[in-house]
């Protein structure tokens, strides 16, 4: 599909009477999450413990993995309503002798704005979704490009949660997914699903345990536990050291592993540290976040930023 | 434009690496049919580009090599036994041969590219303009070949062999037999596709080592694969049914000078033999720089005008006029001279305004010539050429020169090619061109060292030859090392394996890396085509040559070994007649002088006479039996009694 101009379309809203604008919002390249502490329950042992998991193996059979991007950019005002056209894509790669080929992608143009300000717009060309935002409180520049970045998070999640059922229903591999698997009640049931979470903003343990939690050694996990999670979609966590942090971060190589009940077990946890310790090579070098990425997760980001930016 | 075949790339172009309209980068995926060679056609929005992979680069998404080692853990092998493959690119660098349309002339559109089809190789090689229509005039030099397709590529033999340009020079190692198989290829692939509309054509090969020229006419040993190959060029897998070698005689006079010596082969083996008026007209050739000079050049000609082959009278010398034939009567004519001289005395320095030490240096030149060639040079004034005005189409002549010393090498060049030029101009050669190929030319036209004649020779062929039709073919291991106007006038240059310090002159700067480095691979039967239709050298592929080549041929046509006088003798007049017995010529020749055996032999294999034992009987005249002188009667001594004077 050729790039959308759009330069051509504020030219139109700007006939239409609205105020084009081209600053980039803040926030626009992810998703937002606040810092907090979610006390979790330990399922293995008493108190918090480091589990050495062994030697890494390599992940047999077929692996996928799964992520998504989004990006935005302000088009115009109506009023002080900012209209934000964004793009979110997903995407799955395939693992198969060695090699990573996508094998689901799919890719969505929205334009998020007030119901008023979209009205305002007029019709939009093929193939932008419109996106409204609430509309419970008057409209505020900077509390209406806040929502804009949560309407594309929740936009590019629904995306994620679209493709990871599509690819079930085509394979019965294991799909690892970047971030939580508590998005949806089948994920979190999947037995052969596995969520890595770079994200440290949510923590579930506080004061000593806490401490532990976060000196985790190298090549160790910690004990499994079940977090505290908004929905009724009960998983299975526990924390796996990547590489050594000592003298860098004490989230340096820090990753938080979600599963099924199912595979909430000391064994299940260990065989999968030791899968997921051979993903680290290669390094997902140049990303800053190298030490917590995994390559094929890095991959997916890779493809789906490189392969055509739909908005020019 | 339909296309069967799926793109195998796409050209990208970033700031650093942009698209320009002589030069476009393209990736592939990372199994690719794509190679350093192979020639690719772009079509984007009615712009098609034809161009050819000069260099490829391959990397990964690794930033720096020490993430390698991190993600490894310091060990190698656990380096390839990453669970992922990083993401990899494939780019290639290629060069434009053609754009259409051709004018305005634009950077090369970020299209699909895909593997160049036999039409799309035509036109990307212009060989649209001379291979098509009732005046085709391509010549078959290869096959190119890339991604499992395979198409013939032709020279345009206006410019091969004339008229618009000329001149066809290999380079590449020796041992590899490329430059003679390709010049024994093409020389076969000019014989059969040369076109009757642009007249007649021979070849003259100068072998100058070994037996590798000695088989032209014996066939060789095909494989399926080369006889695909010659299928697929429209050739036919045949030797030269028309060839003729030419060798001098060894010191003998009588054993040919050549590896060529097998009985079965000796139907068109001749003899050259030159005798004092072919020398002296090049005799130039066998005076080196300090003796070129106008006071010897002036006794030459005095030499070639008024005195060899002529009858020259001076009564100061001796009664009797000279009849200057051969080179033993100049020895005559110039002892006579130095006689004369003598006789003077101190005076005696100038003889008809030639002075004494001009005469006594050109008589050592000549002599020197004669001795150090003997064999090709007779002393008896009966020559044995080449068949001037008589070259057959498609002929090809050899001259063996390999067994012969460097300075007679250079003369029978001289010679030779100012005979090839003589006859081209006065149009009454036989053919209307001819192709001289010359190996070793750094030996011959080295690019540094002494002006020497044959040299001048090459350089004049080498720029004036196309107008005659006098083509030069030449080889040689480092092209370097030859004189930069030579090899700078042949209008196509193919260039087979070569050495990496010969790819590392200035020569060959305008060639990417990759391309060098896969000339300093190429295997045998491989070349790199430069042609003035081609914007940009090629790669092709040729099959084995469909003749004998050296080392099999002395295999299967071991040499004669060198036979006793009479043996060799009777060697040569059965070449004439089969019926002549070897007995019958040793009862002959037993007790002859062997100098009027060799007069006899030259005079009949000249005159190639009907009954040859009984013309050479003729030739060699009565036989003068020894007689034993009788004593005398004798007048006896006046007894001293007897003298009435009392003495």
């Amino acid at each position: 599909m050729a790039p959308i101009k759009l330069a051509h379309l504020r030219r139109a809203l700007a006939l239409r009477g609205l105020t084009p604008a081209s600053a980039v919002p803040e926030a626009s390249g992810g998703r937002t999450e606040e810092a907090c502490l979610r006390p979790a329950r330990l399922v293995e042992d008493a108190a918090l413990a480091w589990h050495p998991v062994g030697t890494s193996e390599p992940w047999p059979g077929t692996l996928a993995f799964l992520d998504g991007v989004q990006r935005s950019e302000l088009l115009a005002y109506a009023g002080a309503a900012p209209i934000v056209a964004g793009e979110v894509a997903a995407a799955v790669r395939e693992r198969s002798n060695r090699n990573l080929v996508t094998v689901l992608e799919e890719r969505r143009l929205l334009v998020i704005a007030r119901p008023a300000a979209l009205a305002a717009a007029g019709a939009l060309p093929e193939p932008f979704r419109t996106v409204a935002l609430p509309t419970d409180e008057p409209p505020h520049p900077v509390r209406d490009l806040a929502n804009v970045a949560r309407a594309l998070d929740r936009a590019r999640g629904a995306l994620e949660l679209e493709l990871g059922e599509r690819y079930r229903r085509r394979s019965e591999g294991w799909l690892v997914v970047d971030g939580a698997l508590t998005e949806s009640p089948l994920w979190a049931a999947d037995p052969r699903m596995l969520g890595v979470s770079k994200s440290h903003a949510t923590l579930p343990f506080e004061g000593d345990d806490l401490d532990r939690y976060l000196r985790l050694p190298p090549g160790h996990r910690s004990s499994l536990y079940a977090p505290e999670t908004r929905s009724l979609t009960p998983v299975r966590e526990w924390a796996l050291r990547l590489w050594p942090w000592e003298g860098k971060d004490v989230f340096h190589g820090l990753v938080r592993i979600e599963v099924a009940p199912a595979n909430g077990n000391p064994e299940m946890a260990d065989r999968l540290s030791r899968w997921l310790l051979a993903e680290r090579a290669p390094l997902s070098t140049p990303d800053h976040r190298w030490d917590r990425l995994l390559y094929g997760i890095h991959s997916v980001e890779a493809y789906l930023r490189a392969d055509g930016r739909r908005l020019a | 434009m339909s296309h069967p075949l799926p793109p195998v790339g796409r050209v990208v172009a970033t700031e650093l690496k942009p698209s320009t309209p002589h030069q476009f980068h393209f990736w592939t995926a990372r199994d690719t049919p794509i190679g350093i060679g192979a020639i690719v056609r772009v079509e984007e929005s009615g712009r098609v580009v034809y161009g050819v992979v000069t260099d490829g680069f391959a990397y990964s998404d690794l930033v720096t090599p020490m993430h390698a080692v991190i993600s490894a853990d310091g060990d190698p092998v656990a380096a390839g036994l990453e669970p992922s493959q990083r993401a990899e690119i494939r780019l290639f660098t290629a060069a434009v041969l053609r754009q259409t349309p051709e004018e305005p002339l634009q950077p090369v559109p970020l299209g699909a590219v895909w593997l160049a089809s036999d039409a799309d190789v035509v036109l990307a090689l212009r060989m649209d303009a001379y291979t098509g229509g009732e005046r085709a005039t391509g010549i078959p030099v290869g096959l190119y070949a890339a991604g499992g397709l395979e198409s013939p590529v032709y020279l345009d033999c206006d410019f091969l062999l004339g008229p618009e340009a000329a001149h066809l020079n290999i380079t590449g190692v020796s041992g590899l037999a490329t430059k003679t198989s390709a010049v024994e290829f093409l020389l076969g692939s000019i014989f059969q596709t040369f076109p009757r509309h642009k007249g007649s054509v021979a070849a003259l090969c100068f072998n100058v080592k070994g037996p590798d020229l000695c088989f032209l006419d014996q066939p060789a040993g095909l494989t399926d694969e080369d006889r695909r190959q010659y299928a697929r060029l429209g050739l036919r897998p045949e030797p030269f049914a028309e060839a003729h070698y030419y060798a001098p005689f060894k010191a003998d006079g009588v054993n040919l000078n050549t590896l060529r010596t097998h009985e079965s082969l000796a139907r068109n083996t001749h003899p050259l033999v030159w005798g004092l008026r072919e020398v002296l007209d090049y005799a130039e050739v066998v005076l080196n720089r300090d003796d070129v000079d106008a006071k010897a050049d002036a006794f030459i000609d005095f030499l070639a005008e008024r005195v060899v082959g002529r009858e020259y009278q001076d009564d100061l010398l001796r009664g009797k006029p000279f009849q200057v034939q051969s080179f033993a009567d100049l020895e005559e004519f110039f002892r006579a001279i130095f006689d004369f001289m003598e006789v003077l005395g101190k005076g005696g320095e100038v003889w008809k305004t030639h002075h004494l030490a001009t005469i006594r240096k050109i008589r050592n030149r000549l002599s020197n010539i004669s001795t150090r060639s003997k064999g090709l040079v007779t002393d008896d004034g009966a020559a044995h050429d080449l068949p001037w005005g008589a070259f057959a189409d498609r002929s090809v002549h050899v001259v063996d020169v390999a067994g012969l010393d460097p300075l007679a090498q250079d003369l029978v060049f001289a010679r030779i090619v100012s005979k090839l030029r003589e006859h081209l101009e006065r149009r009454d050669l036989g053919v209307d061109h001819v192709v001289v190929f010359v190996d070793e030319l750094n030996k011959y036209a080295p690019a540094e060292g002494a002006d020497t004649y044959v040299r001048k020779m090459l350089l004049d062929l080498s720029e004036r030859g196309r107008y005659l039709g006098l083509v030069l073919f030449s080889a040689q291991q480092f092209r370097s090392q030859v004189q930069r106007r030579v090899v700078g006038n042949a209008g196509t240059a193919l260039f087979g394996r070569m050495d990496m310090d010969e790819l590392s002159t200035p020569a060959y700067g305008m060639l990417s890396p990759a391309t060098k480095i896969k000339l300093a691979t190429l295997p045998k039967g491989e070349l790199m085509v430069r042609h003035p239709h081609f914007t940009q050298p090629i790669f092709v592929r040729f099959p084995r040559p469909p003749v004998l080549g050296g080392r099999e041929g002395i295999e299967r046509f071991p040499p004669a070994v060198e036979l006793p006088f009479a043996d060799a003798v009777a060697r040569q007049l059965r070449g004439l007649d089969r019926h002549v017995s070897a007995d019958a010529v040793r009862a002959l020749i037993d007790g002859r002088r062997e100098d009027d055996v060799r007069r006899a032999l030259g005079v009949t294999r000249r005159e190639r006479p009907d009954d040859v034992l009984a013309f050479f009987t003729a030739c060699l005249g009565r036989r003068v039996n020894g007689e034993v002188v009788a004593s005398r009667r004798t007048v006896p001594a006046v007894r001293r009694g007897d003298d009435g004077y009392g003495f």
